[in-house]
């Protein structure tokens, strides 16, 4: 009688669990959410999530082993860790480690950034801090992370406070809005956040990407006039100046609908914007393209078409990786690209990995002038070089 | 007492399990037969996601259809999250009203390679309408439903 009772007992704790708990997930597998950066020494750093915990991994073997797992925050949380809303780390000039993520509120879609920092290499995290000083119970997810080269921590999300104020009232908004803050103090604290853009896409990642000047630009999928589905890019400013977000793609893919499929951007040491973003208008396809904000990107390419999906594109000197990820019925290939001549020509397309079992996006790094791409797969995480050894 | 125990716990226990918004699990192999046609009618998959805000009103339009015509329009909603999220999806469904259709939800911890067996031709933006004929004739329609749109799927 006990041992029936007792299994009963689990399933309605765990029953009750996920009510009392919205939008915190039963303990499962950790998602295929995850990011990976190298330190300036050559550190290979990855977070993910599990358990309602932040966690902070390293390899000084280019991936071949990870460290034990470090939680990022102690206390657990809900946490976006899948699809376009994954933890994000990058580093300060002083060893500091900053790490942001989203967490899901208890109404849908809802959701506050989070950011830690560590001032001592992974050693020890600050308790979390919730980014935008608006604490009302909406959108601000999907957060990006960078540092610029003064060593302010930057950070952008998509906001629906716009949309919601704009509801109240009973007039249209398409879209949500990006807004953005950064810290000046290494990120003890941030300002109040400012608005980049009315009328983003809801549900897709923001590019980030440092300029040759050390400014932070954001590339992003916007909402334009009747529900277009186009790109935009703007510089952050940290000085107090206005943004000025420009369009940047011209696809005119008109839809109303969330592409869950944000852009991937890599800025080269001469100011060349390499871009890589999806679009259906006539199909399912990846395009690669070098951003003239205003005006269609040049150099346009078309990487991938149907089974393709969520590019990234990293640059050094005038050598241009395209990374993505192609499905087919016995699972995922990684897909990927190389420019010797500064996105000019691409080489052909060539796999680099295999997977059976479901994969993440892929995020291409880059250390010491090679390339790699971290691959999050559901059998463990991979980093895949993208060179013959 | 044993007894009067067991059975107020099975009680408790059983309409979470026997509830008819909670989604089952939908795996490559499954693919086919959700794809299968009907034997007469339609069959329109409201494929949707936890992350996206235009598909509750395009799965509550398709739900309009099917009342409507109940003996030509069988109404399949599909979320393209894990299943390992069934909670969370079982709990918008019903929040939604959409928990009396069939339910299912992606087995894969990411959804391409079950978006591309659905359909090919479609890169993963939701709402997804995807209607299947009786005749075998296929359609995949991106975005929420215009009115046209929706008038055309009318049996």
């Amino acid at each position: 009688m006990r041992t029936f009772i007792l299994p009963l007992l689990c399933l309605l704790s765990s029953v009750a669990f996920a009510h009392d708990m919205p939008g915190m997930k039963m303990p499962r597998e950790p998602a295929l959410g995850a990011s990976a950066a190298f330190d300036t020494h050559g550190r290979l750093w990855v977070v993910d999530a599990a358990d309602g915990h932040v966690r902070l991994r390293h390899s000084d073997d280019l991936g071949k082993t990870l460290s034990p797992p470090l939680y990022v925050n102690a206390v657990a949380e809900p946490i976006y860790d899948e699809g376009e809303n994954r933890p994000k780390i990058t580093f300060g000039s002083r060893g500091e480690l900053y790490v942001s993520w989203s967490q899901p509120r208890a109404k849908p879609w809802t959701g506050f950034v989070r950011f830690a920092r560590s001032p001592d290499g992974g050693a020890h995290f600050s308790a979390p801090i919730t980014v935008h000083h608006d604490h009302a119970e909406i959108t601000h997810r999907f957060d990006a992370l960078a540092v610029d080269g003064h060593g302010r921590v930057v950070i952008a999300w998509i906001d629906k406070r716009d949309m919601e104020a704009a509801q109240a009232k009973g007039r249209p908004y398409l879209g949500a809005a990006v807004y953005y803050s950064w810290s000046d103090d290494a990120g003890k604290s941030f300002v109040p956040e400012r608005k980049l853009m009315d009328n983003s896409c809801e549900c897709c990642r923001i590019a980030l990407a440092r300029t040759p000047g050390g400014e932070v630009a954001a590339f992003f999928r916007g909402v334009y006039g009747d529900n277009i589905r186009d790109h935009a890019y703007a510089l952050l400013p940290t000085d107090g100046k206005a943004p000025h977000p420009e369009r940047a793609t011209f696809d005119g893919w008109r839809i109303a609908a969330c592409p869950h499929h944000g852009p991937g951007l890599a800025i080269a040491a001469d100011g060349t914007r390499h871009a890589v973003w999806y679009e259906a208008k006539s199909g399912p396809a990846i395009w690669y393209g070098q951003l003239d904000p205003g005006h269609p990107p040049q150099h346009l390419l078309k990487l991938a078409a149907p089974g393709a999906s969520h590019a990234d594109v990293a640059v050094h000197g005038k050598t241009v990786w395209l990374a993505w990820n192609q499905v087919d019925a016995n699972g995922y290939t990684l897909m990927l690209r190389v420019s010797a001549d500064g996105g000019l020509h691409f080489d052909a397309a060539r796999a680099i990995a295999h997977s059976s079992a479901a994969v993440g996006s892929p995020q291409l790094l880059t250390r010491q002038g090679h390339a790699f791409v971290a691959w999050n797969t559901a059998d463990g995480f991979r980093l895949v070089p993208t060179e013959a050894r | 007492m044993r007894r009067l125990v067991l059975v107020a716990l099975l009680a408790l226990a059983l309409p979470t399990l026997a509830h008819a918004g909670t989604p089952a699990s939908l795996s490559a192999g499954d693919v086919p037969a959700l794809l299968k046609p009907p034997a007469h009618g339609v069959r329109i998959l409201a494929v949707w996601a936890l992350d996206c805000a235009y598909c509750e009103a395009n799965m509550q339009a398709l739900a309009k259809l099917q009342q409507l015509h109940p003996q030509d329009v069988e109404l399949v909603t599909v979320a393209t999250d894990s299943i390992a999220q069934g909670a969370q999806i079982a709990a918008r469904l019903k929040a939604m009203r959409m928990d009396g259709y069939p339910a299912r939800a992606y087995a894969e911890a990411s959804p391409e390679r079950l978006d591309f067996l659905i359909d090919p031709n479609w890169g993963g933006e939701t709402p997804r309408t995807e209607i299947i004929r009786a005749d075998g004739s296929r359609q995949g329609i991106s975005g929420e439903l215009t009115m046209p749109q929706l008038q055309k799927l009318r049996p």
